[in-house]
């Protein structure tokens, strides 16, 4: 028997999911015609599954914020506990004859976990809009208010209708109606539906079954709303971010894809076919949650930069430009994609972002911001010769002198002197077991060379044979890279490699996270094999191995401690506990700053800032040296050169030399060395 | 209307990187790595600007040795169109030089000449000067803007204290200062283009090189006390004293 109810259904649903089919169709085509970049991955799917349980199943990321990762977890489980029960209804409403779940103990409880979650998501709607519009989370002001307040309204209305279609069951409104769904659970496993029947007077009569058609219908419809609506809106990254989650990154954190230049036409990002598949899914995937600029330290030091806005933006231009491009020819191709730097993207705002990776480390779907910021860096800097006039000189530093700075490169070694140590540039002696990268901050810096003497004093106390390479040693080209210079960048890792192995090199050590970064995952990416250690790591196996012995110094008792954290160290090569063992092994006065460990604030100097002015809005260093002050910290150890030069100019310049000091871990070990 | 430009680069030794011979004082080059004068990378920015905004070609020539051919390579990558190195350059003789250059361009079709006012490595600052006597050709020196228009060049100039402004028939010989432009980075697929061009060499005329003969390029000698004060207070109060004993 056909029933008007079914075919009105049946229509329904056949046009909603046309709608939302033929939306996904298009957006997900976009990303497979359109990208010209091209990305390698690994199957590991044994890693896969594991990131997909963690951050979609366990929502494992949206916890970095507890309070919005909460909200979210609760909505985003009870929308999985619906699903059985959406299928269900549409299946029963289609064909009422058919059990699309066999009746038994499985069904209900099942439906047993929709009828609480249900209640649960009415909550947790209330709490989201007061969190949107009574709290006023900064985050979300100004984002899509609109899209979020609808889709809100969709999820009560259909949570509502829920409640009061069972309570009308239960009054036995339903009873008889065909495609009638939950007939035949029994009461106990709709707690809270009899809970709701127990406020109210028994519904009856005429009146009850016009009201449950009614209400059935307002379901019915809000459903179907809200699939047309899903693919349209920033509800997409329901579809999107599982599959963004599921495909992310196999890499090292942000290495960045390697141009090919002999035979490559186009360099970097300049319009949407320069990004690839998978940065498209990370279009797809953004929420505007505003967790990335939230954490990102131009924003919070009063820069335009938004992470957010940065994919939003991309996104918008194309979902604008994707459809018609597809359709058209090369020619007319390239007067539909418009470059993307300028309009809606700003140099300025490619050139403030310190790629610290707070925005990556943050984002609950797993988008990268970094590497689509430096591949439009990349194609101003490649294909027009565009940037900061600060980092264009230290390009030419780079390629004349071998450091960013302007430095006789014959004097690279000269702070070793009188060490009376292996310098491979002078001696050419490769009987060494590990060679000392001593960077160009350290070689060259009047300050950082006191933290490699200390080095220097760490591995002879330890009887470690080591060498330094001196004159020979060049900028590993991080500063080029991360400014978008591949070209000079894999010129100076040439280089670097073929001195390297001439010296047959296995094992590193270096005080520089940047140097440490670029030799341990970029000159792998470049086939270079070796065990590439930071000074954290080795000196905390040192104490660990006994082979340092460490004393506190009475002026320790006096102090308070607190560590800085590099991002090239912390959220690029995950080291966060060494340095802090480190300190703990010799003094109790140690203190947490607030914004530490993966959430950490950049100290401003990476991604070519060190060479770059800051003349916009706080300085980034001297926000961090704020958050050391508040706890009243009187050293600030760090492990990094860059932050090193940062934070002690941001001590002087606040006037706070006499308060605080900043020590690197390799003078704070070197000082305490029994 | 197109015009041809010459531009003359110079190639120097890096200063940076120069040391004297620790006993005789005397300069050593013979190693020292070579870059393109800093003046000259703006005189190549201002050629190929006009290059860009009028229509022509840009040529580079460079007076030095066979070693200074990739620095042409830089220039082209930079837009320079073509270009030649003259070697045989002995040292610094700017009539000797004037001379060199003015023999190959006089055989030249040109239109405008861009240098440098001055180089890095001698400021002596009169190369512009003397070609445009021996050239017989109008001399508009320390130019900030260049302007073109048929046959008619303009240039704001800028002296020590004012700006004024220039007017003279083509063809003429212009001086840039660093403060002209900002030289350009090349792009990735121009570089890459100039490093497949071929570079041309030739040896110049006249040979022998009349006039004034450097006899000894020697540093004067100095004689730091490497006192290092760490605290500014202590290290402020040390320089004040030695002025002041200076200034006795």
């Amino acid at each position: 028997m056909i029933y008007l109810s079914s075919v009105l259904l049946l229509i329904g649903l056949l046009v909603a999911a046309a709608s939302f089919l033929y939306t996904l169709y298009s957006l997900f085509w976009n990303a497979v015609k359109i990208p010209e970049k091209k990305i390698r991955m690994k199957i590991s799917l044994p890693r896969r599954i594991y990131i997909l349980i963690r951050n979609v199943v366990l929502q494992g990321k949206l916890f970095k914020d507890p309070s919005g990762g909460i909200m979210h977890a609760l909505m985003f489980w009870g929308f999985v506990a619906f699903a059985g029960y959406s299928a269900t209804f549409f299946v029963r409403g289609i064909d009422p004859s058919y059990e699309l779940i066999s009746p038994g103990i499985f069904k209900d409880i099942i439906f047993l976990t929709v009828d609480i979650f249900a209640i649960v998501v009415i909550v947790d709607v209330i709490y989201a809009v007061s969190r949107r519009w009574i709290l006023k989370i900064p985050r979300y002001q100004g984002y899509n208010g609109f899209e979020a307040a609808f889709i809100l309204l969709l999820i009560s209305v259909l949570m509502v209708t829920y409640y009061v279609l069972g309570v009308l069951r239960m009054d036995g409104a339903s009873a008889g109606i065909p495609g009638a769904i939950m007939e035949g659970i029994p009461p106990a496993f709709t707690p809270v539906t009899g809970f709701f029947a127990s406020l109210f007077p028994a519904a009856s009569g005429s009146g009850a079954v016009d009201l449950y058609w009614v209400l059935y219908s307002i379901h019915a419809i809000d459903f179907l709303t809200f699939l047309v609506y899903i693919p349209t809106s920033k509800h997409l990254h329901l579809v999107a971010a599982p599959l963004n989650v599921l495909l992310s990154k196999d890499t090292k954190p942000a290495q960045l894809t390697p141009i090919d230049f002999e035979n490559q036409k186009r360099f970097g990002a300049s319009d949407i076919r320069d990004f690839s598949w998978k940065d498209y899914l990370d279009f797809y995937s953004c929420t505007e949650c505003g967790r990335c600029t939230f954490n990102c330290p131009a924003f919070l030091t009063g820069k335009t930069l938004s992470p957010r806005d940065i994919i939003w933006d991309l996104r918008e231009v194309v979902i604008a430009q994707g459809s018609r491009a597809r359709h058209s020819g090369i020619e007319e191709k390239d007067k539909i994609l418009t470059p993307v730097i300028g309009d809606p993207i700003s140099e300025e705002d490619l050139w403030s972002c310190t790629t610290c990776m707070a925005c990556v480390e943050q984002c609950p779907v797993m988008i990268d911001h970094v590497e689509k910021i430096v591949d439009m860096r990349r194609s101003l800097v490649l294909n027009q010769g565009k940037a900061p006039k600060e980092t264009i000189e230290t390009y030419t530093n780079m390629e004349n002198y071998g450091s960013p700075w302007v430095n006789d490169p014959s004097t690279r070694g000269d702070w070793a002197k009188d060490l009376g140590i292996n310098v491979l540039s002078e001696t050419q002696n490769d009987d060494f077991d590990i060679l000392y990268w001593v960077g160009c901050v350290a070689s060259y810096d009047r300050r950082n060379q006191d933290i490699a003497k200390s080095i220097v004093s760490i591995l002879k106390k330890a009887n470690v044979k080591f060498a330094i390479l001196g004159s020979e040693e060049k900028c590993t080209g991080d500063p080029a890279k991360r400014t978008g210079n591949e070209y000079l960048a894999q010129n100076l890792a040439t280089a670097n490699i073929e001195t390297l192995n001439r010296h047959r090199v296995h094992r590193v050590i270096t005080g520089c996270p940047h140097c440490f970064n670029s030799l341990k995952n970029d000159y792998r990416a470049m086939g270079l094999e070796m065990e590439v250690i930071h000074h954290t790591e080795f000196i905390n196996q040192l104490v660990s191995l006994g082979k340092l012995d460490l004393k506190s110094l009475e002026s320790d008792e006096k102090e308070k401690f607190t560590y800085h954290d590099s991002c090239y160290l912390g959220r690029y090569n995950k080291i966060y506990e060494e340095p802090r063992t480190i300190i703990k092994a010799v003094t109790d006065n140690y203190e947490e700053m607030e914004m530490n460990k993966s959430k950490a604030l950049c100290c401003g100097a990476g991604g070519g800032r060190l060479w770059m002015n800051e003349t916009v809005g706080t300085k980034i260093s001297h926000k961090r040296m704020e958050m050391a002050d508040k706890i009243n910290a009187t050293t600030v150890v760090t492990a990094c050169p860059y932050c090193m030069v940062m934070l002690d100019d941001a001590r002087r310049v606040m006037g706070k030399e006499e308060k605080m000091h900043i020590t690197d871990i390799a003078e704070f070990v070197a000082s305490r060395l029994n | 209307m197109p015009y041809n430009i010459i531009v003359l680069i110079k190639v120097i030794p890096d200063l940076e990187q120069i040391k004297p011979n620790p006993t005789t004082g005397e300069i050593v080059t013979e190693r020292t790595p070579l870059r393109l004068e800093t003046l000259s990378e703006n005189a190549i920015e201002a050629a190929v600007q006009l290059k860009e905004k009028y229509g022509g070609k840009v040529f580079g020539l460079i007076f030095g040795k066979p070693e200074s051919a990739p620095m042409l390579k830089k220039a082209f990558a930079m837009g320079v169109d073509d270009g030649i190195v003259l070697t045989g350059y002995k040292g610094n003789n700017p009539v000797y030089t004037a001379e060199v250059l003015c023999g190959k361009i006089k055989g030249m079709q040109y239109d405008l000449i861009i240098s440098g006012n001055q180089s890095a490595d001698t400021y002596t600052g009169l190369l512009p000067g003397i070609i445009s006597g021996k050239l017989g050709i109008n001399l508009l020196g320390n130019a900030l803007t260049i302007a073109l228009e048929d046959r008619k060049i303009r240039v704001k100039s800028t002296l020590e204290k004012k700006i004024q402004n220039l007017s003279a028939t083509l063809p003429a010989i212009v001086s840039v200062t660093q403060e002209t432009n900002q030289p350009r980075l090349p792009p990735v697929m121009q570089i890459m283009a100039a490093g497949r061009k071929q570079i041309v060499t030739e040896a110049a005329q006249p040979q022998t090189m009349p006039g004034t003969v450097q006899i000894s390029n020697r540093a004067p000698r100095s004689e730091r006390k490497r006192q290092l004060y760490e605290k500014p207070e202590e290290g402020i109060a040390a320089v004040a004293r030695a002025i002041k004993e200076e200034i006795r």
